[in-house]
């Protein structure tokens, strides 16, 4: 299999590919590629629910939303607030709202978990499109300044050069996914899994099944916040219908379905699918929710397991035939 | 010296009467199995014990703690493990992580979050152990769920016993077995509790009688006898409610 050199090869060409990308394929493909990681990382937070713990959430974009305006309103109301601790601020924000919503939501599963969720993402939407004084309403919030990206007397990056601010979204988004993929890959994590197969069992071997998914619940809503504050950087703007619509609310799921329920690169591979979708779609016509839903429908028919099942089924296959 | 003891233990599920007045004694080192026919309230009354139901009346002390009402993950940190008549273990997770999982909750390794599991050498290692006691060591990588049955119970049992507790409770560890896994089980069970305090439920008379120092007889929600093995055997009540047919091997008793 895949031995310590190639992973450490691999790695490293991701990075290099990362670095030179902007300057390969210029800044319009550069923004499409942002928004392409911020969209996998509120993918990939989404699937420690979905597909590790089994839990299916309609309104994970509250989360998203939360981080996003979390970050916007510090920039608007408070001034010089710097870059960090106004993505702080955002994930803060949605860490709070996890923690508010997660005393009720651990104790319920399946359609209950899914339709709590599907009521709070709309109390929220509705109230951000009413509280018009706070949240501006349907115009949301944008044109507040984007801080640099310093550290006092030694450097400082200027974020409104899109070249730059592809490299600290990368730092930020990447980073969080790595932390996410540790998180797995933990003891915690072992226990995640097992929630999903068999709660019952998780208790009578000692775990407590309320508290570790509201861990693992915090954690989700935590880093879909970063997804969301980088996104409010990105396009200096937040509004009711990208942070808190259902639509948003529905993107990571469709993500995860299309690029593969049971693996952890499956959300990233979605994000990128819809990506690409969305870049081609929009040549031709303005019904992208068309094709995805299209998408949607054939994978569940015919690829259940996504984009990374399919490919394994089909290595699984090569591999055999090579054998005989 | 009683480990476990129900004192005055009732039962019922909305109305319906399954438990009234079981009093259990279970002494510590003592093999102990619980017999009865079918809907006589033999699982209800490992439900209640392991924290699944809270008793309506009555009280349950183990290691002279009462422990009424407690929920099964701390009933479990005290020192009782408990296996599944339905086999019930984590199918899409392979036979060495379901162990794994027992042995990170017997070392206490709950939240950790900042080392991979995968280089837990100790960890491992314990559990690679308990996997060769049970010979499954082949099947380390197979996940649960496609276990063969009588392999997917012993990983049921162990799973149990892989906590290492000081009372271990087997609902029926060979049910749906045929005769040689049955056979294969029992020694397997008499192997891996050597030593602990365990209490069982069978049906299987043959293995009643070559595993039990003492049998609890339950009947319509109560308990009808208790005793060694032949004391039970030749109780008329018992008789009358197996009607007459107990099974076992007769030379068991003389």
């Amino acid at each position: 299999m895949m031995n310590k050199t190639v992973k450490w090869i691999l790695w490293i060409a991701g990075f290099v590919f990362l670095i030179l990308y902007p300057k390969l394929f210029g800044i319009y493909y550069s923004n499409v590629f942002v928004t392409f990681a911020i969209f996998a990382l509120y993918a990939t937070s989404y699937n420690l629910l979905l597909g590790y713990t089994g839990l299916l959430s309609f309104g994970h974009a509250m989360f998203f939303g939360t981080g996003a305006y979390g970050t916007a309103l510090a920039l608007t109301h408070i001034s010089g607030f710097p870059l960090i601790p106004a993505l702080l601020a955002g994930v803060l924000a949605a860490i709070v709202l996890a923690l508010i919503l997660c005393p009720i939501m651990v104790r319920v599963g399946g359609t209950a978990f899914a339709m709590l969720h599907l009521a709070f993402g709309s109390l929220l939407y509705v109230l951000t499109l009413k509280l018009r004084h706070i949240t501006g309403g349907e115009d949301g919030i944008g044109g507040f300044d984007i801080p640099p990206f310093s550290i006092p007397g030694i450097v400082s990056f200027d974020m409104t050069d899109p070249l730059q601010f592809f490299y600290f979204a990368m730092a930020v988004l990447v980073g969080s996914i790595w932390v996410l993929w540790f998180f797995t890959k933990t003891p915690f994590g072992q226990i995640m899994i097992a929630v999903r197969d068999n709660a019952k069992r998780v208790d009578y071997l000692g775990f407590r099944v309320p508290q570790t998914k509201a861990v693992i619940y915090v954690f989700s809503g935590a880093f879909c916040g970063v997804a969301g504050s980088v996104y409010a950087l990105f396009q200096n703007l937040i509004t009711a219908e990208d942070g808190y619509h259902v639509m948003t609310s529905f993107a990571p799921i469709m993500m995860t379905m299309v690029g593969g329920i049971g693996s952890f690169f499956g959300p990233i591979f979605g994000s990128a699918i819809f990506g690409i979708l969305e870049e081609l779609t929009t040549r031709y016509t303005e019904r992208v929710e068309l094709v995805f839903g299209l998408v949607l429908v054939l994978v569940i028919m015919f690829a259940p397991m996504g984009f990374v099942g399919t490919v394994k089924i089909i290595k699984a296959k090569w591999f055999t035939r090579q054998g005989v | 010296m009683n480990i476990l003891e129900t004192q005055g233990l009732y039962h019922d599920f909305s109305g319906l009467k399954v438990l009234f007045d079981v009093n259990l004694q279970v002494e510590a080192g003592e093999r102990h199995a619980i017999i009865g026919p079918n809907g006589a309230g033999k699982t209800t009354l490992f439900n209640l014990i392991t924290g699944t139901y809270k008793p309506s009346r009555g009280k349950i002390v183990f290691k002279e703690k009462d422990i009424t009402g407690e929920g099964p993950w701390k009933i479990l940190r005290q020192g009782m493990g408990r296996s599944f008549q339905i086999t019930s273990t984590f199918d899409r997770m392979t036979a060495f992580q379901n162990i794994r999982l027992a042995v990170l909750s017997t070392r206490g390794i709950r939240f950790n979050l900042f080392r991979k599991v995968d280089s837990m050498p100790d960890i491992t290692e314990e559990a690679e152990e308990i996997l060769r006691r049970i010979n499954l060591d082949s099947d380390r990588d197979t996940l649960a769920g496609n276990l063969s049955y009588g392999k997917h119970r012993s990983l049921e049992i162990s799973m149990a016993l892989a906590t290492n507790p000081d009372l271990v409770m087997l609902d029926e560890p060979t049910a749906g077995m045929s005769k040689d896994e049955t056979h294969y089980a029992v020694e397997l069970i008499r192997r891996l509790t050597e030593g602990k305090t365990t209490v069982v439920i069978e049906h299987d008379m043959d293995v009643v009688f070559s595993l039990a120092d003492r049998i609890t007889v339950l009947h319509h929600g109560t308990i009808l006898a208790t005793g060694e093995p032949c004391d039970v055997r030749d109780n008329q009540a018992v008789k009358d409610a197996y009607l007459g047919e107990m099974g076992g091997e007769e030379d068991v008793c003389y």
